[in-house]
């Protein structure tokens, strides 16, 4: 009896956990199901390209033939060699990329600051401020350029007409920068204003009443109440902004042709003549180019990262 | 007069605003107006806000060219561009994101914050090598150039994880007691939940794809396959001085964003502030 009572759970088990170790198993596989789409995808456009990205650096290469090792020359060249061209490119690309990152990056904090400070008022016709305001960041950069560049016509251009004035917009400095820059702030406040306005609204009303009792005026209540207020989203606004900006390409291109005297030609337009231009590929050069780009950016996005991993 | 100073914050604030509004709405009006002028009242007259003759003879000249600039042809281009990498990157993103807000696996969390961190890298140095393997899969002047790559972004999973993260893990265990699997939990009950990131997803996702100028304009090569904005690109060579063709293409290309925006402006607003993680 006792061996037959025995005998019929272990004639059960090996079935038994046989199940069990297919459910376990497959409780192990499924969740890498999910993800290796994504992983997949993942490797081969971002891992393979950002490794690859930094080997070519250190290689001459064509893009078609395979790439040869030179070591530091590429880096040499358009860092130190000063008789080279490549050097006076990257000194120029990212000269001027620079300077419209440092001209450019206030105003796209600033001015939606104060256009958040003004909306939360919750003035008249609130609502549609706030969606026109961000309707320019919906549309493409050959969009917007092709619309300012009317704008900006010399002869038949409302800007000139109505200001009375005879400038010529795409070939005389500072009018040119002055130009993109408007442009730029025109196209992209649009989402550093919404993140302001979320932010305000989660500022505790109370705290202005109590500081009206005692006697604080607007500029006390700006300075003590809505900037602490404002400290995470405009660090965060602050990183994001400068990242896009150093991307700046199409308003050059497309406004200025780089000029005049090549004094809007940014960085990425040379990488992109260098690599994908009429003549042959100088992929190599091109990577190391992108390479001391790409470690400007990764300085300011450093920052995020660290940002949102405070937030999550 | 009391009503002035009880609400003299408002009313300053108003004029301030109406004086940006202006600014922002001029060269919008500006391009509309310009478009439905004739070009040879443009050259002949001179600045003029209002056209004189209104006429619509430039949008149906700029959809009738098929040849040197065909945009007709980059618009539905770009329409089956942008619509494809919106559906595959909810699919992907939302599968990925609940793996890792809801399942269990070896290495989740190492894994999953890796990905965080490769947000950091500066794209501009995948570029060349980026051209290159797109170049190998035969992909040159082809859309998947332009649909395929970007679905390997991780910022929507990042999104879609957080919002997952609030829905209540009973639901997920009741489901699985009940015996249901993990993609029968994933469609039935997550998916329908996580309706509004969703929606946030696929918007960015098409505006993102549509607005798209560096990427499309180095892997497309020839005229007639090439998406809208970079065909836009074109446009200014091809018509040069003709401003009212221009105008009336660049009009055409803001269509769709513009529709999209006017019925689900709630979702693009609310997921910008969801996405910087600002809570309102």
């Amino acid at each position: 009896m006792s061996m037959k009572q025995q005998i019929q759970p272990t004639a059960h088990t090996p079935i038994l956990s046989k199940s069990l170790k297919g459910q376990m198993l497959k409780q192990k596989v499924v969740p890498y199901l999910f993800i290796a789409p994504h992983l997949l995808l993942f490797i081969i456009f971002f891992a393979i390209p950002a490794v690859v990205g930094i080997y070519i650096s250190f290689t001459k290469w064509n893009l078609y033939t395979p790439p040869k090792w030179v070591g530091f020359k590429n880096y040499y060249e358009i860092l130190f060699n000063h008789d080279s061209t490549y050097y006076m490119q990257l000194r120029n690309g990212l000269g001027n990329t620079l300077r419209f990152v440092l001209m450019s990056v206030p105003f796209c904090i600033i001015v939606p600051l104060f256009m958040a400070i003004a909306l939360n008022t919750k003035t008249l016709g609130n609502k549609v401020f706030q969606s026109l305001f961000y309707l320019p960041n919906l549309l493409s950069i050959s969009t917007v350029v092709l619309t300012w560049v009317f704008m900006f016509h010399r002869r038949l251009g409302p800007i000139n007409n109505v200001l009375k004035i005879d400038i010529n917009w795409f070939g005389t400095q500072p009018f040119t920068w002055t130009a993109i820059i408007i442009i730029t702030v025109w196209w992209c406040i649009g989402g550093n204003l919404v993140i302001y306005l979320a932010a305000l609204a989660g500022i505790r009303q109370d705290l202005y009443e109590s500081a009206s009792i005692d006697g604080a005026n607007a500029v006390n209540k700006f300075f003590s109440i809505t900037l602490p207020g404002l400290k995470h989203p405009l660090a965060y606004t602050l990183v994001l902004t400068t990242i896009a900006q150093f991307n700046i390409y199409g308003q050059p291109l497309m406004f200025s042709k780089g000029g005049p005297k090549a004094t809007t030609h940014v960085m990425m337009m040379y990488i992109r003549e260098l690599a994908f231009g009429s003549g042959q590929s100088i992929a190599g050069l091109a990577s190391a180019m992108s390479v001391m780009l790409g470690l400007c950016i990764l300085s300011v996005s450093t920052f995020q990262f660290i940002l949102m991993r405070n937030n999550d | 007069m009391k009503w002035i100073q009880k609400n003299i914050t408002k009313i300053i604030a108003f004029i301030f605003l109406m004086l940006i509004a202006f600014v922002w709405i001029i060269p919008l009006l500006w391009s509309i107006l310009t478009s439905l002028k004739s070009e040879v009242e443009m050259q002949t007259i001179g600045y003029k806000f209002l056209p004189i003759q209104w006429t619509l003879q430039n949008y149906i000249e700029v959809l009738a060219d098929t040849v040197s600039a065909p945009i007709a042809k980059w618009f539905l281009n770009s329409m089956v561009i942008s619509i494809s990498h919106t559906a595959l990157m909810v699919v992907v993103a939302s599968m990925a994101a609940y793996a890792y807000a809801r399942l269990e696996f070896k290495g989740k969390n190492i894994l999953f914050w890796f990905l965080m961190a490769t947000m950091m890298f500066p794209s501009i140095i995948n570029l060349i090598p980026l051209y290159k393997i797109v170049d190998i899969l035969g992909w040159v002047d082809n859309p998947l150039a332009v649909i395929v790559p970007g679905l390997g972004g991780v910022f929507n999973i990042y999104l879609i994880r957080q919002f997952l993260l609030g829905i209540p893990k009973e639901l997920d265990e009741a489901a699985r007691i009940d015996g249901a699997s993990e993609l029968q939990i994933y469609t039935r009950i997550i998916l329908p939940l996580a309706k509004p990131v969703l929606t946030v997803v696929a918007l960015f996702s098409f505006t993102g794809s549509w607005n798209d100028f560096l990427w499309p304009s180095i892997v497309f090569n020839s005229i007639d396959k090439m998406p809208l904005t970079p065909g836009l690109r074109l446009l200014q060579g091809v018509y040069d001085i003709e401003i009212a063709h221009l105008m009336a293409s660049a009009v055409i290309s803001i269509i769709p964003t513009f529709v999209l925006y006017l019925v689900a402006q709630k979702y693009f607003l609310e997921g910008l502030s969801a996405s910087s993680g600002v809570k309102g």
